[in-house]
């Protein structure tokens, strides 16, 4: 870790006006200094900001610096979004972690983690190893010839498939967005990850109202039961009527380069009866448009399942 | 014995002292810089900047070395120590180490330092590597690396192969580990009028004391190896470790106490790991499951300096079953990767992995129950060699665990449970009975307690209890009023705590010493102008003894005008090798459970039911099987190290390098058959430390083709492996 300079402003005009790079949890950015990934040379500690607040009053306001732990707890959360949580990192990083860091959080990528490797996304034009090497954690969906890293979040999977939009605050004034639309895919500029202008500051995540998304859940498949990333995770809601599907939210995460909305796989719901055959139509495409690396190949028939799997724990609960 | 480890409270409440956590006045700090290519030659380091550092003391490099001679002991023959040369031989490999005023100082220097390098091209496929493999040397017991035993008239193992009416044929792979300890290689070392001390985990203080007076070029008597507490060892800290030789040889040069620590991702390559392997079984059966034939030929990797080789073939096959003809062989593959070395049960391991699992093939195609399979070809004796089994009891941890475990209930296509397909699977364990030459000393002090004292290390296997309850047996008095030292070069010599021998080889000692204190106390106390002059004396209870009268030892002592009474006693393996073979033996169960639709992999229960001798204390026993049980779930399911074609680890990370967490481990059930081995030692008591991993692997594979149908051949097992057809349930 390379000597900054920390301040910790208390208010938002404050805080913008100062150029420097914003702390919450601290648990990706820390972590990134240690291993000499990011060298920022002035930190805003912004946990003094009253970027605080859970309102339920109209859809879902969350503050930015509300914590992982207190968002999952939180009676009026979406199932989706506090399961989500719930299956992310650990107790103790989720008591640190903010949701504003959360949808921030940078790629767990190995090479981007690496100062000694090259990585288009730490050092663009450097190269990237990943779609050679160590490539069985990577994208299969959104990837370019330049980067195959996936978004690690999976609440933004959860947010994604709501219509989540942020709030950011920035020097310029303040404007409202989709969360969907403030990630970027990589193409020939990966080190860019989302649409964030320098010295913005989300302040708030806002969920529309979607009251039958309270028949909503998140499934994440991985390589251990806790603590481990998603090898694929599908965030689904559906608005069941009398057997059949009359609206279906779908989006799905360890697969894509930023959290996967599948509109398609939704429309292929609609109107259609609450079965396994619905589902497994339905999922028949979720891969589609899929670019498998060396390792990754079986996250397509992962995806397809995963999908199926979320839309059946909510149709017929997880059976044992 | 049902004890609590003596030391639990005390690592517990965090007041357990490490080796990095003791402290001086004017320490100074010391980073170790690694290699970021695997092979080639450095040729410039630029530490220009890194000396201009805030902080920094010094920056050692192969250009401007510490001097250390590469040290060679008769237990350990040849360790590294890194900095002599400007070859690189693996990615990470230290090459550099710089020291300053704290940790934080030397690190960012480190960062800085330039390195530029000749490159040669990386080998790190051991698959690329089979064609030209080498043979292995001798394993450990000398024998050569390929061997075989033929019935009489049968010309070769092909022969009788071709002659056996069933046949199973497949080929086996395991992934390559690092022990990954809880406590990364550490050390602090201090120089004080010429004498060095150094606090650093270990598995034996007197022989890294070796290495280092060794390396050092020091008297033996000027170094004083410490290491009371030992956060993790299984065989990574057999050696001295780049840490004690770079902080020992700085604290010299520099005039100061140096603390120096490996990063965690540091600790995935500069110190040595398990090798992976390939195996290939074949089988040969008679229609009614009586074994013809064992072939069993593995390959393993191992670095540039063939530093260790995984002795799969020989751990296993060599000698887990009866069979007419048997033949195994052992390769290795050199590859630009880091060390090897042993790691918890090497060989056995990832042996048993590729055995159990085609024993479980052989099964299949029999039709057979796995277990009746295992205990029709149960042996008296190993293949082709004369000396019985001292003692062994499979077949009663095959009842025991089979009526424990349900396995009357196990169905050949296993069953499903809601959206979950479950399967059982099951496997023999077997782990040597060793012993290693090993002293102790006992001390009988006036004030009616005994010091029972080692210098060997307890790395969380329960030896210091172990030396209270035998100290305390032997002395016939009760374990509190023992005082049980370990982990000090100056204590009578214990040797390695590896080959879970410590228990057997101090246990003996103890009791070689235990009598001969007693004579020299009973002797004292009969000496003319002693309480009992001219009497006939005895010792019982932890009383001196004679007609008309008994006064503790402590009153002997004192009346006798002495502080205490000190022996040593030693014990080694001995005549005893020339009567029998000796193992411990277990048998492994567990259920896994797998989803129809996204194939994870999770183990619901496991029981594992030991012949492991005598117990001496229960507690601890059923612990280290438990943790072994445990790790060898890790095999199957987490653990490897991925190593890509450029020689760099991509996970080498406690987030990248999966070990299960606590949601991943159901129930586990321990029983053991206690049945006292006096045949192997006085003590009645072989080895458990290792045994609890062996199995444990193959019977989670074996319960993924009862659940799946799928049989995977390599570890660990992920999810795409069981995405392939042929798939049931979904
Ligand atoms: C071992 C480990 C396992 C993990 N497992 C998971 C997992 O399974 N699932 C998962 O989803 N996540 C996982 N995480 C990631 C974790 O959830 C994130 O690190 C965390 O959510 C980030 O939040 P933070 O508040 O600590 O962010 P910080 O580290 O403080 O910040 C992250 C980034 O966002 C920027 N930032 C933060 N707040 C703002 C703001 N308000 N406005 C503008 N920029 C901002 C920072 O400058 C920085 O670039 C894991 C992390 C670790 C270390």
């Amino acid at each position: 870790m390379r000597p900054f300079e920390l301040i910790a402003p208390t208010t938002v005009d404050e805080a913008l006006a100062t150029p420097g790079t914003f702390l919450a949890g601290g648990t990706t950015l820390v972590d990134l200094m240690k291993l000499d990934v990011l060298t920022p040379q002035r930190v805003l500690d912004i946990n003094d900001l009253p970027l605080r607040g859970i309102d339920t009053g109209d859809g879902l306001r969350i503050g930015a610096l509300e914590r992982m732990s207190d968002i999952a707890a939180h009676p009026g959360t979406y199932p989706v979004i506090s399961r989500a949580l719930l299956l992310s990192a650990s107790q103790q990083l989720r008591n640190m972690a903010s949701i504003g860091g959360n949808v921030l959080q940078r790629t767990r990528c190995t090479y981007f983690r690496d100062v000694s490797s090259p990585c288009n996304r730490r050092e663009p034009g450097s190269g990237c190893p990943a779609l050679t090497g160590a490539n069985r954690m990577h994208a299969v969906l959104g990837t370019s010839d330049s980067c195959a890293a996936t978004h690690p979040s999976d609440v933004a999977v959860a947010l994604v498939a709501l219509d989540a939009e942020v709030r950011l605050v920035g020097p310029d004034g303040s404007r409202t967005v989709r969360l969907a639309d403030l990630y970027r895919l990589p193409g020939d500029t990966p080190e860019i990850e989302n649409d964030l202008r320098p010295g913005e500051l989300l302040t708030e995540i806002v969920v529309p109202r979607l009251d039958w998304a309270s028949n909503s859940t998140y499934v994440k498949v991985r390589d251990r039961q806790s603590y481990e990333f998603a090898l694929c995770s599908a965030a689904v809601a559906l608005d069941v009527r009398d057997s059949r599907i009359v609206d279906a939210r779908v989006a799905v995460g360890g697969v894509a380069t930023v959290p996967w909305r599948l509109t398609a796989v939704e429309a292929a719901l609609r109107g259609r009866p609450a079965t396994l055959a619905t589902f497994s139509d339905a999922a028949a495409g979720a891969a589609d448009g899929a670019r498998p690396l060396s390792a990754n190949g079986f996250k397509t028939s992962l995806l397809e399942r995963t999908v199926v799997r979320a839309l059946l724990e909510l149709t017929e609960g997880d059976r044992a | 014995m049902t004890t609590t480890r003596l030391d639990a409270p005390l690592k517990v409440t965090g007041r357990a002292t490490y080796a990095s956590d003791h402290t001086f006045p004017g320490l100074a700090h010391g980073y170790v810089v690694v290699s970021t290519i695997a092979h080639g030659e450095i040729e410039s380091m630029d530490v220009t900047a890194a000396k201009g550092s805030p902080g920094v003391l010094a920056v050692y490099s192969p250009f401007d070395p510490l001097e250390l001679r590469t040290p060679s002991t008769a237990f350990l023959g040849e360790t590294w120590v890194p900095l002599q040369d400007r070859e690189v031989g693996y990615y990470g490999q230290p090459i550099g180490f710089v020291v300053a005023e704290t940790y934080e100082q030397a690190r960012d220097a480190a960062m800085l330092v330039e390195v530029t390098y000749r490159r040669r091209p990386a080998r790190t496929s051991l698959q690329d590597g089979l064609a030209t493999a080498e043979d292995a040397p001798p394993a450990m017991d000398g024998s050569p690396p390929s061997l075989s035993v033929l019935a009489d008239g049968v010309e070769s193992i092909e022969d009788a192969l071709a002659a056996s009416p069933v046949v199973v044929d497949a080929t086996y792979r395991t992934a390559t580990q690092n022990h990954a300890a809880m406590e990364p290689h550490s050390a602090v070392a201090v120089w004080e009028d010429g004498t060095l001390t150094v606090h650093s985990g270990n598995q034996g203080s007197d022989l890294q004391a070796q290495e280092l007076a060794n390396a050092l070029q020091v008297d033996p008597a000027a170094v004083h190896a410490v290491n009371p507490f030992v956060g993790g060892a299984f065989g990574g800290k057999g050696r001295t470790s780049v840490p004690a030789f770079l902080a020992a040889a700085a604290a010299r040069a520099l005039g100061r106490p140096v603390k120096a620590a490996l990063s965690r991702e540091q600790v995935f390559t500069a110190t040595a790991g398990r090798a992976a392997t390939v195996q290939r079984i074949t089988l040969g059966a008679e229609r009614d499951g009586t074994l013809v034939a064992i072939r069993h030929d593995s390959w393993s990797s191992t670095a540039l300096d063939r530093s260790f080789v995984e002795p799969t073939s020989h751990g296993t096959s060599r000698e887990w079953y009866s069979t007419r003809n048997l033949a195994i062989s052992q390769k290795m593959v050199p590859l630009t990767i880091s060390p090897t070395t042993f790691m918890r049960a090497p060989g056995e391991a990832p042996g048993s992995f590729a055995l159990e699992s085609a024993i479980d093939e052989l099964a299949v195609a029999l039709d057979m129950d796995p277990v009746e399979l295992r205990l029709r070809n149960n042996s008296t004796a190993p293949p082709g060699r004369d000396l019985q089994w001292s003692s062994k009891h499979l077949d009663e941890c095959f009842a025991i665990g089979a009526a424990r475990f349900g396995w009357a209930d196990r169905s050949p296509q296993g069953h499903t449970d809601g959206d979950w397909l479950v399967g059982l699977g099951t496997a023999t364990a077997m782990f040597p009975a060793l012993r290693f030459p090993a002293t102790v000393g006992i001390t009988l002090r006036d004030d009616d307690t005994a010091e029972v004292a080692t210098s060997g290390a307890d790395p969380g296997t329960g030896l210091l209890t172990v030396l209270a309850l035998i100290g305390a047996e032997s002395l016939d008095i009760a374990p509190e009023r023992i005082t049980p030292r370990l982990g000090d070069s100056a204590l009578p010599s214990g040797g390695m705590s590896g080959g879970s021998t410590a228990t057997a080889s101090t246990g003996t000692a103890i009791m070689v010493a235990a009598p001969k204190a007693i004579d020299e106390l009973l002797a004292l106390a009969a000496a003319p102008g002693a309480p009992f002059a001219g009497r006939d004396v005895s010792y019982a209870d932890g009383r001196v003894l004679a007609d008309g009268g008994s006064m503790t030892f402590g009153e002997v002592l004192r009346a006798v005008g002495r502080a205490s009474v000190s022996v040593t006693g030693s014990s080694a393996p001995g005549e005893e090798m020339t009567k029998h073979s000796f193992s411990s033996f277990g048998a492994q169960f567990c259920e896994v459970r797998v989803h129809r639709w996204t194939r994870e992999v999770r183990v619901s229960r496991m029981l594992g039911v030991f012949d492991a001798g005598r117990i001496i204390n229960r507690k601890a026993a059923r612990s280290q099987l438990m943790g072994g049980m445990i790790w060898g779930v890790s095999a199957a399911l987490h653990e490897g190290l991925d190593v890509d074609a450029d020689g760099r680890p991509s996970n080498a990370d406690l987030a990248g390098y999966l070990l299960p967490v606590n949601a991943d481990i159901g129930e586990v059930d321990v029983a053991l058959v206690e049945h006292p081995d006096t045949l192997h030692n006085s003590v009645g008591a072989r080895g458990l430390g290792e045994i609890g991993i062996v199995g444990m692997a193959a019977a989670v594979a074996n319960a993924v083709h009862n659940a799946t149908g799928v049989r995977v051949r390599h570890i660990p097992i992920t999810i795409e492996d069981l995405l392939v057809p042929p798939v049931r349930g979904s």
